[in-house]
């Protein structure tokens, strides 16, 4: 036998890209049913990502909130191996919680114990609603998780209702909260997301000085321009604005 | 964003149209498709978002230019600005090709080290090329070549992000094979491919990176500004001889540990210096591509069949007793003789191609003499003849196909001012 026929694979990172779906009362029907058909589908295509980039092997993981929180496995799958399980919905908007529950498991006693090492995670929130909880001790505790800082995080709003402000509070960035208003728009965003976060986030980084984050954010804004019913969150950023004309 | 479907026709620059057969794949920035060119499958490649002026006239005038070396699937005709985008034709690309990244995953692998050296041949040829027509490459990356397991041809593709030097593409390549300027925020040049080039080298010949060693494993989370770090500011080769703290870890990379000891010490000694903290930071100390054939010429000239095993193996030119490399063989013999070739000193071996020059062919083979068991000859595989004078002084020629004796005192003129002599 030849010395080279004993080559082995680079040691690849792991990139994991969460889920984070509101399946709260309000999302019952087409809403999550579209969630439900575009995350299968989208699956085939993060393994091929996955595949072919020797720089990292992509792994999924997802979590439900509504009145409580659940993950659909105990730990995050290679996208060949996620079947995904149809989540439906009903109940409350347990935010806060659910954001105790993502930081408690980006860590390495958690979903982040890759003998090889990881990539920072994408984390991709979807929902229609407002939280009903207490959520902020649980989101600004998610805030100081360091894997969360380094995350790629986007958010999907689902019509109107959806609270674009603690969208934005979630990402960081008002700009990496995308509206979509159809159920057609929303299938077609989550695919793109998904596989844009998965694409940029598995791979090492660009030289240079645009983060993952932004490119991330760019690609799916250009995206977004050929979606009807997807939009940009907010046009306006207007957090600079102090309220202290009393 | 824009998608094209099968029947769509496109117009192309030059005039007449293009029609669109079906999708083979897609990237970041666009997708490629399978094109019937005047009945001539070809590909296109379009993008989903179009880049700006300057990007497509800087398409334009490589398709004018032409491809500098066969080494690259250029782009040969360009689209004009349609259906909200614009994209560039190619030729297909072979299906015998694997891309890089296939090596690196252990999906592909070399049939041979002839091969694996052919390709690295093959790789700095393109290079330099590519600078003597005075582009750089910028975005330099595992996805880019496609490399022929056999024979080790390489195929540079995604060469719309060539720019004449000092321009800058905006697509910027990954940082683990970006120069530490670059990645620092530099923009790129011939200089930071060079870097590139070595790094590619590094894992076509070791399937392992050469920065990523314990330091770097060590990293739980590699977040960008860590990436900025272990191949910009604090950057350390994983065989440096003076830090030690990023040395290859058992268990994660098997395959530089494996390789390593087996390849001639030049090569290693030529990797700790392009990797040398001062050439790390000095980019004038970088190894031009001709410097990088001139090395990988006498790593060929290493490589014979060993006449007990039968495998490939790299031998010390320094000793005048070789060593087998394959661990179930570890014979020992001697070369027949040496053909001295300029500074080369080429062990002549039963089953040995010789290669004079860079192009990858071989242009003669020993093989022994059917009258006579003991007698090795030289074939001369090339096209033209050679001119040889015998050590009385006789002048014989060389007919394409034909042999030479394997005799010390012979002297051999290849053409090209190419000669040699057969020595002890």
């Amino acid at each position: 036998m030849s010395l080279l026929d004993e080559v082995v694979s680079v040691p690849r990172r792991t990139m994991v890209l969460f889920f984070v779906i509101d399946t709260s009362g309000s999302m019952m029907g087409n809403k999550i049913g579209a969630v439900n058909d575009a995350v299968v589908n989208v699956l085939p295509m993060l393994e091929e990502i996955s595949a072919t980039n020797p720089d990292a092997e992509i792994k999924v993981a997802a979590l439900e909130f509504s009145s409580g929180t659940s993950w659909l496995y105990s730990e995050p799958k290679l996208a060949s191996e996620f079947v995904w399980q149809d989540v439906t919905a009903s109940g409350l908007t347990a935010f806060g919680e659910a954001c105790t529950e993502l930081s408690s498991k980006l860590s390495r006693s958690g979903f982040m114990k890759s003998a090889s090492g990881s990539f920072a995670p994408a984390i991709i929130l979807l929902s229609d609603g407002a939280p009903t909880d207490n959520y902020e001790n649980g989101l600004a505790k998610l805030k100081c998780n360091n894997w969360f800082k380094a995350a790629i995080k986007i958010a999907i709003a689902i019509g109107d209702d959806a609270d674009q402000n603690v969208l934005k509070e979630f990402t960081g960035n008002s700009e990496a909260v995308f509206t979509v208003h159809n159920i057609d728009a929303l299938k077609q965003i989550i695919r793109v997301v998904a596989v844009t976060s998965s694409q940029i986030g598995s791979k090492s980084s660009t030289a240079g000085e645009t983060t993952k984050q932004e490119q991330v954010v760019d690609e799916i804004k250009d995206a977004v321009d050929s979606i009807d019913g997807a939009e940009v969150a907010t046009a306006v950023d207007s957090s600079s604005y102090k309220d202290d004309w009393d | 964003m824009s998608e094209l479907k099968k029947g769509d026709k496109i117009s192309l620059a030059i005039g007449g149209h293009i029609t669109i057969i079906k999708e083979l794949g897609r990237g970041g920035q666009g997708i490629v498709y399978l094109v019937d060119v005047n009945s001539q499958q070809m590909a296109l490649k379009w993008y989903l978002t179009p880049p700006d002026d300057a990007f497509y006239q800087n398409l334009q005038h490589n398709v004018q230019q032409g491809a500098p070396s066969d080494a690259f699937l250029w782009p040969k005709y360009l689209t004009k600005k349609e259906k909200g985008s614009y994209g560039y034709v190619m030729d297909l690309r072979p299906s015998n090709y694997y891309e890089f990244g296939n090596y690196l995953l252990a999906k592909k692998s070399f049939k041979s080290f002839s091969a694996m050296l052919a390709a690295a041949m093959k790789i700095c040829d393109g290079f330099m090329m590519l600078h003597r027509f005075g582009y750089s490459y910028q975005d330099l990356n595992d996805g880019n070549f496609f490399i022929e397991p056999t024979t080790g041809d390489v195929l540079i593709c995604d060469n719309d992000n060539v720019m004449p030097q000092g321009e800058k593409s905006g697509i910027m390549g990954k940082a683990r094979y970006m120069a530490p300027e670059v990645v620092a925020g530099g923009i790129p040049d011939k200089y930071s491919d060079r870097y590139s080039l070595s790094v590619i080298l590094f894992m076509l010949f070791f399937a392992n990176h050469p920065l990523e060693g314990a330091k770097v494993v060590a990293c739980p989370c590699l977040t960008e500004s860590f990436e900025k770090k272990f191949y910009g500011s604090e950057a350390v080769f994983i065989y440096d001889e003076k830090d030690k703290s990023n040395l290859p870890v058992r268990g994660v990379h098997q395959n530089v540990i494996r390789r390593w000891p087996i390849f001639p010490q030049l090569l290693k000694d030529t990797f700790r210096e392009q990797f040398s903290q001062e050439t790390l930071k000095n980019k004038n100390n970088r190894l031009i591509e001709q410097g990088w054939q001139k090395i990988i010429a006498t790593i060929r000239d290493s490589l014979v069949i060993c006449p007990i095993c039968g495998e490939e193996t790299f031998v010390d030119l320094t000793q005048s007793e070789y060593t087998c490399m394959n661990p179930n063989c570890a014979g020992k013999f001697k070369p027949a003789a040496i053909l001295k070739l300029g500074l080369r000193d080429i062990p002549i071996l039963p089953k040995s191609s010789l290669y004079i020059d860079n192009d990858n062919i071989p242009d003669a083979k020993v093989v022994r003499s059917q009258d006579d068991q003991n007698l090795l000859l030289i074939q001369n595989l090339s096209a033209s003849p050679w001119i040889a004078e015998t050590p009385s002084g006789k002048i014989k020629t060389v007919e394409a196909n034909g042999f030479m004796p394997v005799k010390v005192g012979i002297k051999v003129s290849f053409g090209s001012g190419n000669k040699a002599e057969i020595i002890q």
